[in-house]
C-alpha cells in the first residue's frame, strides 16, 4: 500500500509539492473539523457545573457559541478549500500530459507492438484506467497521509489524557492496519484475474457481434451465444470471489476500530472513576468516540482501490519504457530517393518465429515504378512495412538514398514517403482536415488543389457542407471509393518523393474506378513509386516488376521479359485475366 | 430552500432511471431484500452504542458512574457494535451477489437481444459502442445497485431514525440540528443549479476525449507515415487538453460552493448546541438529555453526508443506465410460431418504403419482381440504395410500408429460421466457429455426411489448402487461425453456403472479393454455389453482370429502369454513362495493350 502511495506522489511529478502541502492543509481541516466536538464537551461540563450549582452559566454563552462555532466552520472551509484547490486539480492536470506522451511514444514504437500487447489494453490504459488515477489517485492518497497522520496525533493527545485509551486506539488500529494489509494483498492477487476477464469478456463480444450474421443465417444462435454467456458467468464468479475475499477482513477491519473506540470510553470511565479525569475530558473522550477512528475506517476502501492503481501505474510505466524504434537515428536529409533491399530476412514473431522474408534483394532506381506481385501471404505487405520501417529486418539492411534506414530517426524517414494503405483509414474528422492530415499547416488552397488532383472535387463540391463534411466511422455516407480518393489526395498533399501503394481495396466502386485511377497516376507521376499491384494494367506498366513467392525473390523483370519466361508471373497474369473477365452466370 | 427546489426537480427527472433500477434489482428480488434487511438490521444495532454511551456521560454528569455501573453499558456498546458490523458485512455480501447476478442477467439480455433485433440495426452500431456499453456501463451499475439501495436505504432509516430520536427529545433541537442542511444547499445553490446541463456537458467531453484517443491508435498506421514531426495528432491534443480545461473550469467554479457546503452541512452542532443551551437555560432541558442531543447531533452527520455523496453520483448512475437501456429495449423483430407455406422461391418488392432513421426516407415504393430461378442484378450509384435492398430480402430491416415477399410470403410471416434456410447472402461476413474445418462447413446442413462435406469444400475449392493443413478437415480453425488467410476463410464459408443449398442467393460484389489473389477462386465458388438459383446481385464492376436475366437500375431510392445489358445501354442514360465509366476504367488499365480478358462488346 505504501509503495502504491509512492509510486503516485511520484506519478504528480511537479505538482508533488502541491499535493503535499495540501496533505497539511487536509490534516488542519481533520483539527478543524474536531474542533466543534471539543467545544461541545466542555460546554456540558459546564453546563453540568451548572447545575451542581458549582459555577454559574453565562447565559451570553448561547451566543458566544454561535460565534465559536462559526469561526470553526470559517477554519474547516478555509483549510478544506486549500486542500482541494492545491491537491484535487493535479490528476487533472497530469493525465493529460500523460496521455500526450503516450500519444507520441505510440508513434515511435514499431507497429509490432500493437499487436503484441494488445491494442485494446493500450485503449483501456489511455482513457478509462488513467481516468481512475485522475479522479481517484490525490483521494486516495489524501485520505491514507491524513488517516495516518491524524491516528499518530490521536494516539497522543489520548495518551496524554489517559495512556490506557491511548493503548486501546493503538491496539485497535494495529489489528486494523493487518485486516488492511490482508485486503490490499487479496486485491493484489485478485484484480488482476478480474481485469483478465474482462478482457476476455471484451474479445468475446467483438466475436459474437460478428458472428451475429453467420449465426442467424445458419440458425445457430445457441451455439453462437454459449462462449459468450460462459464468459459472462465466469467473469460473475470472479468478482464474487473478490467480494467473499474482501468483506470478511473489511469487517474485521471495522469491528477493531469500533472496539478501540469502547476501549477509549472504558479508559475515559475507568480514568474518570479513579479520579484522574475531570467531567469534561471523559465527556470529550466520549463524544469523539464516535468519529475518532473514522479517517482511518475509510482508508479501508484506499486499501482496496490503491492496489488497482498501483496495476495502472505499473502499465503506464510499460507503455512509457517501450523504447523507441528509431532511438539512435539522426536526423538527416536524403539527397537521392532510390530503395534498396540487402539480402533481408525477417519473421514476425520475436526470436524466430516464421520466416516471412529470407535472403531478399533488389534496387530501385530514383523516379522508377517497381511492381511487387505474389500470392497472399508471400509477404509483399511485409517488404513495404520494412521499407518504412514499420518493422525492422533481423537480417540484412534496408538503404533509402543509400543510407540504412537504422541511421535516420522515423522522421528524417518516413519524410520522404507518401503512402496509400491497404484499408483506407479515415479520421473522424472533416474531409478537409482529413487532407490536411498529409502536411499540417498546409493552406486551404494547398488542400483544395490536392483534393481536385485527386478528384475529390467531383464528389465534395456536391455535398451540402463541401469539405467540411464530417468522414469516418460515424460518416458513413460516403462510398469506398471515394474514401480511398481522400486518402490519395492525402498522400498527394504531402507530395513526398517516394510513393508506396497497396492496390488490394482498389477499383470495386464502378463510377468511381476511373476517377480512382486518374487519381493514383496524379499521385505516382516522377516518384519512386512501390506498388503492391493487382491490376494487369499497373503492372504491365512498371519498370520494375518483382515476383514474391515463400519470402524470396522467385522473379524479376519487365512485362515482357517474365511473360517469355516459363514460371510464376505468367501463370499469375493468366489467372488475373480470367478474374477480370469473370461473368457471372454465362 | 432554492437548494431544495432544484434537487426535487432533479429528483422527479431521474425517477425514471430509478425506476429501472428497481425493475433491474427485482430480478434477484429474494437476497436484495435479505440485504436490505440486514442492512436495516445493522443500522438498529447501530443506534445502540449511542445510547449506551450517553448512558455512561449522563452518569458522569450526575456524579453517579462507577465502574460497575459503566461495565454493562460498555459491553453493551461492543456487543452492538460487532453485531452491527456483521450484519453490515453479511449485507453486503448478499447485495454484491445480487448485483453481479443482476449484471449476468443484464448481460445476458443483452446478448439475446442483440441476437433478436435486426442485423441490420445492430450492424449499424459501431463495434466500440456495443463493447463500451456491454462492458464498462452495464458494469457501472453495480454501484447503484451493490451500495445505493442497501446502503442509501440504511443510511435514510438512520437519519431518519436519529431526527426522531432528536424529536423525541425536544422538537425545536430536531429543527436546529437538521438547519445545516438547507443552509448547506443554499450556498450551493448556484452550482447546483446549473449541474445537469454541466454534467452533461461533461459526459459529452469525456466520450470525445475518448473515442479521438480510440481513433488514434486504431489509425496509427496513418499517424506515423504521415505525422511524425507535429507533437501528436493537432486533433488528439487539443482533444485532451480541452477535457481537461473543461473539468478545471468546472471545478473552479463550484470550488467555493463545494467546499462552503462540505463545511456547514456536517457541523450539525452550529444549531444544537446554541439551541440547546437556551433550552437549559430556561430549564425545558436537562443536562443529560443536552448529552443526548449533542451525541445524536454528531451521529446524524455521517448518513447526511453519505447521503450527498450519493446524490452526487446518481448523474453518473443515471447516465450508465440510460445508456444499457439503449441497448436493451432494441425493439425485437416480430416472427410467427409456425411455418408458412412457400410456394417457389421467386421475390417479390411491393412498393417497399424504408427509412434507417424516422422521417428521412431512403427507399422510395420499390416494386420489383425476381422470378424464380433467375439472375437479377442491383446497379446504381454508390448510396443509390441497392445494398439496402437486398438486405431487406434477408430481414437484416423490416420495411417502413410495402412488403418483401419470398414464394408469396411476406418475409415477416415466417419464422426467421425458415427465411435463413431460404436465403444465403455471400458478402465478407466469412465468420467462422471456433470449431473444426469440418464443423465448420457442416453448419450448413446439421445431418450432413462426411462425402457431403467434402464435396461442398472441393465445390469452393476448399480442398487444396485444407489438405495442406497439418490435421486437414479436422484442423479447429482457430488453432489455424494465423495460417488461414482472408481469402480461405471465405472459400469455408461459401462451401458451408453450398452445401445448405438455399433456392434464394444473394451476393454482395463489393464485399465478396477482399482478396484479389484468390479471386479467381473465389469466382468460381461463387458461380458453383449459385447454379441454378435465384440469384441477386448487388453489382459494382459491370462488366460481370452483363448476362444478367434482368438489371435493375437504382438511383435515389427509387428503380429508374429494368431491362437486360442491351437494352439499358440504348435506353438508359444513367447506365451507359456508368458503363463507360467501369470500361474507361479499364482502358486506363489496359493503355496500349489488348488485356482485360472478355469485356463485353
Amino acid at each position: 500500500m505504501i509503495r502504491a502511495l509512492i509510486r503516485i506522489v511520484r506519478w504528480t511529478g511537479p505538482y508533488k509539492g502541491r499535493l503535499l502541502a495540501g496533505c497539511v492543509c487536509s490534516v488542519f481541516m481533520t483539527w478543524a473539523t474536531a474542533a466543534p466536538t471539543m467545544f461541545a464537551a466542555w460546554l456540558l461540563a459546564q453546563v453540568a457545573a451548572d447545575a451542581r450549582g458549582v459555577l454559574a452559566l453565562d447565559p451570553s454563552w448561547v451566543w458566544l457559541s454561535v460565534v465559536v462555532l462559526a469561526a470553526c466552520i470559517a477554519l474547516r472551509f478555509v483549510f478544506t478549500y486549500g486542500k482541494n484547490r492545491l491537491q484535487e486539480s493535479i490528476g487533472y492536470e497530469v493525465a493529460p500530459e500523460d496521455r500526450i506522451k503516450i500519444g507520441n511514444i505510440l508513434k515511435r514504437v514499431p507497429l509490432g507492438y500493437f499487436s503484441e500487447v494488445k491494442t485494446g489494453d493500450i485503449l483501456a490504459t489511455a482513457t478509462t484506467e488513467l481516468a481512475g488515477l485522475e479522479l481517484q489517485g490525490m483521494k486516495m492518497v489524501d485520505a491514507v497521509i491524513n488517516g495516518y497522520v491524524n491516528l499518530a496525533a490521536i494516539v497522543v493527545f489520548l495518551c496524554a489524557m489517559e495512556p490506557l485509551a491511548g493503548l486501546a486506539a493503538l491496539a485497535g488500529t494495529a489489528v486494523s492496519s493487518l485486516a488492511l494489509t490482508a485486503m490490499n494483498r487479496a486485491s493484489a492477487r485478485l484484480t488482476p484475474m478480474a481485469h483478465k476477464q474482462t478482457e476476455a469478456l471484451a474479445g468475446d463480444i467483438v466475436d459474437y457481434v460478428r458472428g451475429l450474421g453467420t449465426a442467424k443465417s445458419y440458425g445457430r444462435e445457441g451455439a453462437a451465444m454459449d462462449p459468450i454467456l460462459s464468459s459472462v458467468r465466469r467473469l460473475k464468479d470472479v468478482r464474487i470471489a473478490i467480494e467473499f475475499g474482501f468483506t470478511p477482513k473489511n469487517v474485521v477491519h471495522l469491528v477493531a476500530l469500533k472496539l478501540a473506540s469502547v476501549g477509549v470510553v472504558a479508559a475515559a470511565a475507568w480514568g474518570f472513576t479513579a479520579g484522574r479525569l475531570d467531567l469534561w475530558t471523559l465527556l470529550a473522550l466520549c463524544a469523539f468516540s464516535f468519529t475518532i477512528f473514522s479517517g482511518i475506517e475509510r482508508v479501508n476502501d484506499s486499501a482496496h482501490m490503491l492496489g488497482d492503481l498501483n496495476d495502472v501505474l505499473d502499465r503506464i510505466e510499460e507503455i512509457e519504457a517501450t523504447p523507441f524504434i528509431d532511438a539512435d537515428g539522426k536526423d538527416l536529409t536524403l539527397d537521392r530517393h532510390d530503395v534498396e533491399l540487402r539480402d533481408v530476412a525477417f519473421s514476425y514473431g520475436r526470436g524466430g518465429g516464421k520466416r516471412v522474408l529470407d535472403g531478399v534483394s533488389f534496387f530501385i532506381p530514383e523516379g522508377t515504378t517497381c511492381a511487387i506481385v505474389g500470392p497472399s501471404g508471400s509477404g509483399k505487405t511485409t517488404i513495404a512495412n520494412l521499407i518504412m520501417r514499420f518493422w525492422d529486418v533481423d537480417e540484412g539492411a534496408v538503404l533509402v538514398g543509400g543510407h540504412d534506414v537504422r541511421e535516420l530517426t522515423c522522421d528524417s524517414l518516413l519524410r520522404n514517403f507518401s503512402a496509400v494503405f491497404q484499408s483506407v483509414y479515415l479520421f473522424n474528422d472533416s474531409i478537409e482536415n482529413n487532407i490536411r492530415f498529409g502536411k499540417p499547416g498546409a493552406t486551404p488552397e494547398e488542400v483544395e488543389e490536392a483534393a481536385r488532383r485527386a478528384r475529390v472535387d467531383e464528389f465534395a463540391s456536391d455535398l451540402p457542407e463541401g469539405y467540411q463534411t464530417m468522414v469516418g466511422e460515424g460518416g458513413g455516407s460516403l462510398s469506398g471509393g471515394q474514401k480511398q480518393r481522400i486518402s490519395i489526395a492525402r498522400a498527394l498533399l504531402k507530395d513526398a518523393p517516394i510513393v508506396i501503394l497497396d492496390e488490394a481495396t482498389a477499383s470495386i466502386d464502378p463510377e468511381n474506378e476511373s476517377l480512382i485511377q486518374e487519381a493514383l497516376s496524379e499521385l505516382i507521376r516522377g516518384k519512386t513509386v512501390i506498388v503492391i499491384a493487382h491490376r494487369l494494367a499497373t503492372i504491365e506498366h512498371a519498370d520494375q516488376i518483382l515476383v514474391i513467392d515463400g519470402g524470396r525473390v522467385a522473379q524479376c523483370g519487365t512485362h515482357t521479359e517474365l511473360l517469355a519466361q516459363e514460371g510464376t508471373y505468367r501463370r499469375f497474369v493468366e489467372i488475373r485475366s480470367r478474374a477480370e473477365g469473370w461473368r457471372i452466370g454465362s | 430552500m432554492a437548494g431544495q427546489k432544484v434537487l426535487g426537480e432533479a429528483a422527479a427527472g431521474s425517477r425514471s432511471w430509478f425506476a429501472t433500477l428497481l425493475s433491474y434489482s427485482s430480478r434477484c428480488r429474494v437476497k436484495m431484500l435479505l440485504s436490505l434487511g440486514l442492512s436495516i438490521m445493522s443500522v438498529g444495532a447501530g443506534f445502540v452504542p449511542f445510547y449506551a454511551v450517553y448512558r455512561i456521560m449522563a452518569l458522569g454528569i450526575k456524579g453517579e458512574l462507577t465502574w460497575s455501573v459503566a461495565t454493562p453499558w460498555l459491553c453493551l456498546s461492543a456487543g452492538a457494535y460487532v453485531a452491527s458490523k456483521l450484519l453490515f458485512g453479511a449485507s453486503t455480501l448478499l447485495s454484491h451477489i445480487s448485483a453481479y447476478t443482476i449484471l449476468e442477467i443484464l448481460r445476458r439480455d443483452f446478448i439475446s437481444k442483440l441476437m433478436r433485433a435486426s442485423l441490420g440495426t445492430v450492424q449499424g452500431k459501431s463495434i466500440g459502442a456495443v463493447k463500451n456499453v456491454f462492458l464498462d456501463r452495464i458494469e457501472g451499475i453495480e454501484v447503484p445497485l451493490a451500495h445505493v439501495i442497501p446502503e442509501l436505504t440504511g443510511s435514510l432509516l438512520l437519519v431518519v431514525g436519529l431526527a426522531a430520536w432528536l424529536v423525541a427529545i425536544d422538537w425545536r433541537i430536531a429543527i436546529a440540528a437538521l438547519a445545516c442542511v438547507p443552509l448547506g444547499l443554499l450556498v450551493f445553490a448556484p452550482s447546483l443549479k446549473e449541474y445537469n446541463a454541466r454534467y452533461a456537458a461533461y459526459m459529452a467531453e469525456s466520450n470525445h476525449v475518448n473515442s479521438v484517443i480510440v481513433e488514434y491508435i486504431e489509425g496509427i498506421q496513418v499517424v506515423k507515415a504521415f505525422n511524425q514531426a507535429t507533437d501528436s495528432y493537432e486533433k488528439y491534443a487539443d482533444a485532451v487538453r480541452s477535457f481537461k480545461e473543461y473539468t478545471m473550469d468546472w471545478f473552479k467554479s463550484t470550488w467555493v460552493g463545494m467546499n462552503l457546503m462540505a463545511s456547514i452541512m456536517p457541523t450539525t452542532l452550529l444549531g444544537v448546541l446554541p439551541t440547546g443551551l437556551a433550552l437549559y437555560l430556561i430549564g425545558e432541558l436537562t443536562p443529560d438529555a443536552l448529552a443526548m442531543c449533542v451525541i445524536l447531533a454528531l451521529a446524524i452527520v455521517d448518513p447526511i453526508m453519505r447521503f450527498t455523496a450519493f446524490v452526487n453520483e446518481m448523474k453518473s448512475m443515471e447516465y450508465a443506465v440510460a445508456d444499457t437501456r439503449e441497448f436493451l429495449d432494441l425493439p425485437e423483430l416480430a416472427e410467427p410460431s409456425s411455418r408458412a407455406r412457400v410456394v417457389g422461391s421467386s421475390v417479390s418488392f411491393d412498393d417497399v418504403r424504408f427509412a434507417y432513421e424516422a422521417g428521412e426516407e431512403v427507399i422510395h415504393g420499390v416494386s420489383l419482381e425476381v422470378p424464380e430461378g433467375s439472375f437479377t442484378a442491383l446497379v446504381g450509384p454508390s448510396g443509390s440504395g441497392k445494398s439496402t435492398l437486398a438486405r431487406l430480402i434477408a430481414r437484416h430491416w423490416d420495411v417502413c410500408s410495402g412488403s418483401v415477399s419470398i414464394g408469396g410470403v411476406d418475409v415477416r410471416a415466417m419464422p426467421l429460421g425458415q427465411l435463413s434456410e431460404l436465403v444465403s447472402f455471400v458478402s465478407q461476413d466469412n465468420y467462422l466457429f471456433d470449431t473444426t474445418i469440418r464443423d465448420n462447413i457442416r453448419l450448413g446442413k446439421p445431418g450432413a455426411t462426411d462425402e457431403e462435406v467434402i464435396a461442398a469444400a472441393r465445390a469452393a475449392s476448399c480442398d487444396e489448402f485444407v489438405l495442406r493443413l497439418p490435421k486437414g478437415y479436422d484442423t479447429p480453425v482457430g488453432e489455424a487461425g494465423g495460417e488461414l488467410s482472408g481469402g480461405e476463410r471465405q472459400r469455408i464459408s461459401i462451401a458451408r453456403a453450398i452445401l445448405k443449398d438455399a433456392p434464394i442467393v444473394l451476393l454482395d460484389e463489393a464485399t465478396a472479393f477482399t482478396d484479389p489473389e484468390n479471386e479467381d477462386k473465389i469466382q468460381r465458388s461463387i458461380s458453383r454455389l449459385s447454379a441454378g438459383k435465384t440469384l441477386v446481385v448487388i453489382a459494382h464492376r459491370l462488366s460481370t453482370i452483363t448476362a444478367a436475366d434482368n438489371i435493375a437500375v437504382i438511383d435515389g431510392g427509387r428503380v429508374v429502369a429494368q431491362g437486360k445489358h442491351d437494352e439499358l445501354l440504348a435506353q438508359c442514360p444513367l447506365y451507359a454513362r456508368m458503363w463507360r465509366a467501369h470500361i474507361g476504367a479499364r482502358a486506363w488499365a489496359a493503355g496500349t495493350g489488348s488485356k482485360g480478358g472478355g469485356i463485353d462488346d
